[in-house]
């Protein structure tokens, strides 16, 4: 009998071993991290705290451990992967490219970091999310104007930006006042792929070349074309952060100083670490994560959500948005949310008002078509997931009885039409009794 | 020119007039009839004009109620006058019979669709 008790908590508490991303409970999330060196698990431990502290559970392997994978028995172990393993060539277990993709394509997010020298395999993720690493090994980013003072002169690899995206939800309300010291690869984003943003991007003056020999050739990678670190969004909302410097993530580019050649500013400490963690955040959805709930919609005055509409009726719309805010889900506000009534195009498209707690509603008129609609919301914002919502409503025509009757403008057809009646009635009396 | 045209005119007036008063009763019982159909459906059709079309159906059916009447009573005028050699074999009752029959359901169509 107690046997019997053991295992029925034992399938009581199995949903709740999956440590999937759940729109529901996005916390007590496992993060699987693959390094090069044990070291770096200390040389950056200020990054992995600071997860850590916000109730990730990092699980720190070598990258070429022979024992890592990233699933079991079909199922996710980890809700996202960091990549701090720039020279891998092969990962160790049954990680690879496909696998790492497949892991992003199921909605998971990956943080990765290139360096100098990155290893093909590297680059071919990157590739695959977008981003195009500069093709020569040896390159780095130099820039000659923007680069961190430092006591020696130095070849002016570490540079400092500070030109952010522009981007609230990506990088917090808190402005970052510090600019970042980087020093590794640039990198370019494709243009027409509008899933990659630029999160930090080169001075105009940056280049990207070796900086042991002579520049022969013109770099290939010049200016503010150069994205130091890229984030992606994928369709299905899984995110992606691409850099090129694994230092920048180090304790000693957190805690340094840093002060841009040619200003007489002198920051105490970078911008690293509140760049980074803010990023580290957006990537792991404890900002810009949008649900939608309670989608309903009804005549006006009624309370049951119908079947059926039908042409010309009044309708109320009602939607309730809400953001992750790493810890609770707190109610979205904006002015831009839209509805659509839809067939093969927008016959409605209405701006949404909202409560301000969340609740976003509209009233509108069923146009003078009927088909098979469909209510749509589709709400796409830099940085916030897309939200993409749809649900079908047939609209029918008005019934044979619903017809307006005894309309005043029509009297004198009606007065017309039984005059005619009476008038071949006479017609037929007279006719017939004429003679 | 001008007046001999006036005089022309009422030359030509008073010839028809003269024949037509040679026309049957009961042929002129009809012409009297499909004149006030086609007063009526002039009347709809400017009315029309004026108030717009909203309810078409209605405007339609009134319309076509008194087209139709008036077309019926042309061709049971064609079918029953005598020197018309063409229906000289189909007695007048039975003529006035079809026109009976057609009339009503011409008026059940439009009962239907006056709305």
């Amino acid at each position: 009998m107690s046997r019997f008790v053991v295992f029925l908590t034992l399938i009581a508490l199995l949903p709740t071993l999956s440590f999937s991303f759940t729109p529901e409970s996005p916390t007590d999330r496992r993060i699987l991290v693959l390094l090069d060196d044990v070291s770096l698990k200390s040389s950056h431990s200020l990054f992995f705290k600071s997860l850590q502290s916000r109730g990730f559970e990092l699980e720190f392997k070598l990258a070429d451990d022979p024992k890592i994978s990233l699933q079991r028995y079909g199922q996710y172990l980890y809700d996202g992967l960091i990549l701090f393993s720039p020279t891998i060539e092969r990962f160790g277990g049954s990680v690879d490219l496909a696998a790492i993709l497949d892991f992003v394509d199921s909605g998971h997010d990956l943080i990765m970091s290139a360096d100098v020298s990155a290893s093909d395999l590297i680059r071919e993720i990157a590739t695959e999310c977008g981003v195009e690493f500069d093709e020569d090994p040896a390159a780095m980013v130099i820039d000659h104007t923007s680069f961190a003072v430092s006591d020696t002169e130095g070849d002016h690899t570490l540079i400092v930006s500070d030109d952010f995206i522009k981007s609230d939800v990506i990088l917090g309300k808190e402005k970052i006042e510090a600019p970042v010291l980087f020093r590794g690869i640039g990198h370019s984003t494709n243009p027409a792929n509008s899933l990659v943003l630029k999160a930090l991007s080169a001075s105009p003056a940056a280049y990207s070349a070796n900086p042991k020999s002579k520049l022969s050739n013109p770099p290939s990678l010049t200016g503010s074309a150069i994205s130091l670190v890229s984030v992606v969004q994928a369709r299905n909302n899984a995110r992606v952060l691409i850099s090129g410097s694994l230092s920048m993530f180090s304790n000693r580019l957190f805690r340094s100083g840093v002060q841009k050649a040619g200003s007489s500013t002198k920051h105490e400490k970078s911008g690293n670490e509140q760049f980074l963690t803010e990023l580290s955040r957006w990537v792991f959805h404890e900002r810009g994560h949008l649900k939608a709930v309670n989608v309903s919609h009804q005549n006006v005055g009624e309370a049951n959500e119908p079947s059926m509409y039908r042409i010309k009726d009044d309708l109320e719309y009602s939607v309730e948005i809400y953001e992750w805010s790493g810890t609770s889900w707190e109610p979205y506000v904006a002015e831009d949310v839209q509805v659509q009534f839809y067939m093969m195009s927008p016959y409605v498209l209405k701006t949404l008002s909202t409560n301000q707690k969340g609740l976003y509603y509209t009233a509108f008129k069923v146009p003078d078509v009927y088909g098979v609609f469909q209510f749509k919301v589709e709400y796409q914002r830099l940085g916030y997931t897309s939200l993409s919502l749809s649900k079908q409503i047939p609209v029918r025509p008005f019934r044979h009885n619903e017809y307006e009757r005894f309309i005043t403008a029509a009297f004198p057809y009606y007065g017309s039409s039984f005059s005619m009646m009476a008038g071949f009635f006479i017609f037929t009396i007279v006719y017939l009794y004429n003679k | 020119m001008a007046r001999s045209t006036t005089k022309d005119a009422q030359a030509l007036f008073h010839s028809l007039r003269s024949a037509y008063s040679a026309t049957p009763t009961n042929l002129k019982i009809i012409d009297l009839y499909v004149i006030f159909a086609v007063l009526t459906a002039i009347i709809q059709v400017g009315y029309m004009a004026i108030v717009g079309s909203f309810p078409f159906n209605s405007f339609l059916s009134g319309v076509l109620s008194c087209v139709g009447t008036a077309v019926l009573a042309v061709c049971l005028r064609i079918q029953v006058n005598k020197e018309n050699k063409e229906f000289k074999d189909l007695p007048p009752e039975r003529a006035f019979a079809d026109f009976v029959l057609c009339n009503l359901v011409l008026h059940l169509v439009i009962m239907n669709f006056l709305g």
